[in-house]
Formats: structure tokens, C-alpha cells, sequence
């Protein structure tokens, strides 16, 4: 008897009626796709017209369409300041990331380390670290290294302490389950604390990798050679609208993409290991 | 008697570290022989500290009431935006998305350009801070105003309670922790978004006394100046984890 209200839907909705029902499901997907890609285009096209009827703004914007045709004239040019700042994001980021989870695994294995430092790990957290930019200047020049090595600095931090605290948040249930059945400390450590920790990890390599870029960008303010962010500001203090958000745009992608290969990392992962993929967001 | 003694430990031992470091460092340099200008030793940047701290009591007053102001006009901001887009479907799969990338690309490149908008002064700094500080609370809040536990929401709804009043008696007190978990991360970014525009804007604050001593060479002065911002920052920062810790228990009860 149940089944008979939901046979007599699939009979009344064949022809047209399913299909306007098909493309309105397909719609509803489609949904948070579609809308903020049109909210983006609203907004370019809002953005171009400002610019053409208020002259007035020119002076301190650049049209979209001006913004492209600059970036194409100027690729070019852009190419070496896109390699610097892409290089150094990616080496600062792939040395900390070598030397925290090192240090963040040392931090879970030894508890008196653990208390005599983790501390200190919060602490440097907290303090502003980007006032150190003009130190490293002074210690290693104005080349690459220093905006390097304060990537480095900066993305060192957050990867240690997600590091240490994912690998000692293991479920104590696991730990006793190990410790019952004679498992070895080092497989333990591998097949037990590790998997649990990823979420964790990825949390702060992803925090590490935008502290990186953010730290190769203040370099770059602060040395003044070369690089995205060196463009930004040598464009905005010629009053080059069109070249600032040019190279704007290039770092906004450069870091989307850097991003957006830590995510996949992620996703890999917890798929090789066979846990879920979760974000936080919106239920 | 053994709690006793690990809490004791867990104070004494990240203190001795830090002794044994500036012990060390101390040491290290003055044997060494490591110039001045490179690494100076703990005595001389105290010594510093104590020649320059008119001074950068005075730059650190301008650098903290500017961070304060873009701290607030985050908080303020922050939690409006939050409350508009968790109360409306269409908002958030409008603007979500956006928020998201926004939060993702490196906003710190925006600093000149704030400086061409808004000028050197203070407002374009303010500014500038404001904005690196706004989307932690912004996306900590939105998410955890729409995610409230959905049993309590209905509870709400069918004892009869306007929306108005499940957002004030409920919804928000729900999201009280993961709002001041954004306004703790936002509390750094205000400081550090006020340093580097005053690197950029290099007119007052005591960003622009780092990058002032540094190009003279001073570095204990640079030393010296980084610990004055670094009390400043843990004293925004504590003040932020006080307001929590007397919010969250008045919401208890």
C-alpha cells in the first residue's frame, strides 16, 4: 500500500513534467556553481563600468579589460618576478615544512620536550614575526635568500605546533588497543598516531602555506629587488593602476594554485589511508 | 603530590629553556666575537630597550591605538557580515565562495595599493589592518551561526520564538567560542597588518622604528623595538582571551 502514492508520482510525471523536473534537480546542483560565478561577473562588469563613467576613478583603479590587456602585454616582463615569487614561496614552505614536522614529531614523541617548548611554539604564534622581516635583511641581504629564509620562518610555526598537537590527540582507545596487543612504539607511531593526525597536519600546512607566501611577499616589500610583490608595490608608487592589479592578480593565482595543491595532497592521502575527506563548512 | 610536581614542571621547564637560550646567546655571541650589527646580545638590546623606551612607548601608543581601531572595525564588520549570510540561503551560496578565496590569496600585496587609495595616513593603515583581520571572525562566526544545533533551532521554532530571539538566545551563544577563536587569530592580524603598513607608509608606529633602525644599522634598537610590539601583540591578544573567558562564562550562567 505504501509503495502506491510513489508509483502513481513516477506515472504522472513522464513526458515534459520529468523533464522540467530533470533540469530543475540539474539546477539546483548547479546552484552554488552558477551564483557566485554570476555574482563575479556582476561585479567585473560593475567594476568596468565605474571605471568608463567616472573618470575620476581612474586615478586610482584600472578597468578589468585594461587590467588584461596589460597582462598579456606584460607577461613577458612578469615571467621572472612570477618564477622569484613562486620559488621562494615553494622552498620556504617545503623546508619548513621538512624542519617542523620534524620537530613536531620529536615534540610528540618526548613529553618533557614537548612541555619545555610547546609553550614557546604558542607564543611565537601569537607575536607578530613579520616585524623580523628587516633582521633577516640585515643577516642575509637583499637576494633571495632572506625572503626565503623568512618564508621559512614564518611557515615553520603553525606546521610544528598542528604537527605536535594532531600526533597527541590519538583516540587513548587506539593507544590502549596498541598497547594490549604488544605493537612495537615505532609501528605504533606509523599506523595508529599518524593517520589520526593528518586532518591536523593539513590544517597547519595550509595555514604554513599562506604564512609562506605572505612572508615572500613582505620579503619582497621590504628587499625591494624583485618578485610579484616588488611589482605591486614599484607599480602603485608609479601610479601604474592597470600593472598593480596585474601583478595583483598574478599572486592571487600563484597562491590559489600553491594552495590548491596542499588540498589535493590532502585529499590523497586521506583517500590512501581511507579516511573521509572533510572541510569545515556550511551543513 | 605527582600533579604537584608536573604542573611546577610544566612552568619550569619552557622558563629554563628560555634562560638556557638567552644564556647561551649571551655566551655564544660574546665569544664568538660576533659584530654588533649582526647579532647583538641579549645585554645590549636590554641596554637599548632601556636608552630607547620613551620613545617607542610613544611609537608603540600609535601603533596599538591603530591596531585597536582595526581590530574593532573587524569585530564589528566580522560579525555583521556573519549574521547576514548565515541568515540568508541565497547570500551565502552568493558570497561564500568569494569569502573563501578572498581568505586564500595573500591580501598582505593589497598594502600599496591602500596606500593609493587612502594616502600614508593613519586611516588608510587602519584600514589596510581592518581588512586582514575581518575574514578569520567573519568565516569562524558565519559557520558556526548556521551550524547551531539543529534540535535546539527546532525547539525554538516550535515553542514559538521569533527568529529574532533564536538568534539572540540561541544561535549566538552557540557560536560564542568559535567567534573568539576568529577574534584571537584577527587580534594578530590587526598588529601585523599595522606593521606592515607602516613599513609601506614609513611615517610613525613602531613598524616604521624597525625599519628605521634596521636601515641604520641599530639592531639592538631593531631588537629592542620588536620586543615592545611583541608585548603589545600578547597584550591584545590576552585582552581578547580575557573578554572570552568572562563572555563564555556569563553566557553560562
Amino acid at each position: 500500500m505504501t509503495v502506491l502514492p510513489f508509483i502513481e508520482q513516477q506515472i504522472t510525471t513522464s513526458g515534459d513534467a520529468s523533464a522540467t523536473r530533470r533540469l530543475r534537480w540539474s539546477m539546483a546542483g548547479l546552484r552554488p556553481i552558477v551564483l557566485p560565478l554570476l555574482f563575479f561577473l556582476l561585479w567585473l562588469g560593475g567594476w568596468e563600468w565605474v571605471v568608463d563613467h567616472f573618470p575620476a576613478s581612474r586615478s586610482v583603479l584600472a578597468s578589468p579589460s585594461e587590467i588584461a590587456a596589460v597582462l598579456v602585454k606584460s607577461f613577458p616582463l612578469l615571467v621572472p618576478h612570477i618564477v622569484s615569487t613562486a620559488c621562494d614561496t615553494l622552498l620556504g614552505f617545503a623546508l619548513a615544512v621538512v624542519v617542523g614536522v620534524a620537530l613536531g614529531g620529536a615534540l610528540a614523541q618526548f613529553h618533557r620536550l614537548n612541555q619545555a617548548l610547546f609553550p614557546h611554539l604558542v607564543l611565537f604564534q601569537i607575536v607578530p614575526k613579520i616585524a623580523l622581516a628587516p633582521l633577516f635583511v640585515i643577516w642575509l641581504g637583499v637576494g633571495t635568500e632572506s625572503r626565503l629564509v623568512f618564508a621559512l620562518f614564518l611557515s615553520f610555526f603553525p606546521i610544528a605546533a598542528a604537527t605536535a598537537a594532531g600526533l597527541s590527540s590519538t583516540r587513548p582507545e587506539a593507544l590502549r588497543l596498541c598497547a594490549a596487543l604488544n605493537a612495537p612504539r615505532w609501528r605504533t607511531f606509523l599506523c595508529v598516531r599518524v593517520p589520526f593526525a593528518i586532518p591536523a597536519l593539513f590544517a597547519g600546512l595550509k595555514m604554513g602555506m599562506t604564512m609562506a607566501l605572505i612572508g615572500t611577499i613582505v620579503g619582497e616589500f621590504v628587499t625591494g629587488q624583485e618578485g610579484l610583490g616588488y611589482v605591486v608595490m614599484f607599480a602603485a608608487a608609479g601610479a601604474d593602476n592597470a600593472l598593480t592589479f596585474a601583478a595583483l592578480a598574478l599572486l592571487c593565482a600563484v597562491g590559489l594554485l600553491i594552495y590548491g595543491a596542499v588540498v589535493l595532497a590532502e585529499v590523497v592521502t586521506q583517500r590512501w589511508y581511507g579516511a573521509p575527506f572533510v572541510t569545515e563548512g556550511f551543513n | 603530590m605527582t600533579s604537584r610536581f608536573e604542573r611546577l614542571l610544566s612552568i619550569a621547564l619552557p622558563a629554563a629553556t628560555a634562560i638556557a637560550v638567552t644564556v647561551t646567546w649571551q655566551v655564544a655571541v660574546t665569544l664568538a666575537d660576533i659584530r654588533e650589527i649582526l647579532l647583538p646580545t641579549p645585554l645590549a638590546i636590554a641596554g637599548s630597550l632601556g636608552r630607547n623606551l620613551p620613545s617607542f612607548l610613544q611609537q608603540a601608543l600609535i601603533t596599538g591605538r591603530e591596531a585597536l581601531a582595526a581590530f574593532t572595525l573587524a569585530v564589528v564588520a566580522g560579525f555583521a557580515g556573519a549574521a547576514l549570510i548565515s541568515s540568508s540561503r541565497i547570500l551565502r551560496e552568493i558570497l561564500y565562495p568569494a569569502i573563501v578565496a578572498l581568505q586564500l590569496i595573500p591580501k598582505v600585496a593589497l598594502a600599496p595599493l591602500f596606500i593609493v587609495f587612502l594616502g600614508i595616513d593613519a586611516e588608510a593603515r587602519i584600514t589596510f589592518a581592518a581588512l586582514l583581520s575581518f575574514f578569520p571572525i567573519l568565516i569562524s562566526t558565519a559557520i558556526a551561526l548556521h551550524n547551531t544545533d539543529f534540535a535546539a533551532v527546532r525547539l525554538c521554532r516550535s515553542l514559538g520564538a521569533s527568529g529574532w530571539q533564536t538568534f539572540w538566545s540561541v544561535r549566538v551563544p552557540f557560536a560564542l567560542p568559535a567567534f573568539f577563536t576568529g577574534a584571537r587569530i584577527s587580534s594578530t592580524m590587526a598588529v601585523t597588518g599595522v606593521v606592515i603598513a607602516e613599513f609601506i607608509t614609513s611615517r610613525e608606529g613602531l613598524g616604521f622604528a624597525i625599519l628605521d633602525e634596521g636601515s641604520h644599522s641599530r639592531t639592538d634598537a631593531v631588537f629592542a623595538a620588536i620586543t615592545v610590539l611583541c608585548v603589545l601583540g600578547l597584550a591584545l591578544y590576552g585582552a581578547v582571551k580575557g573578554l572570552e573567558m568572562i563572555s563564555v562564562r556569563w553566557y553560562r550562567g
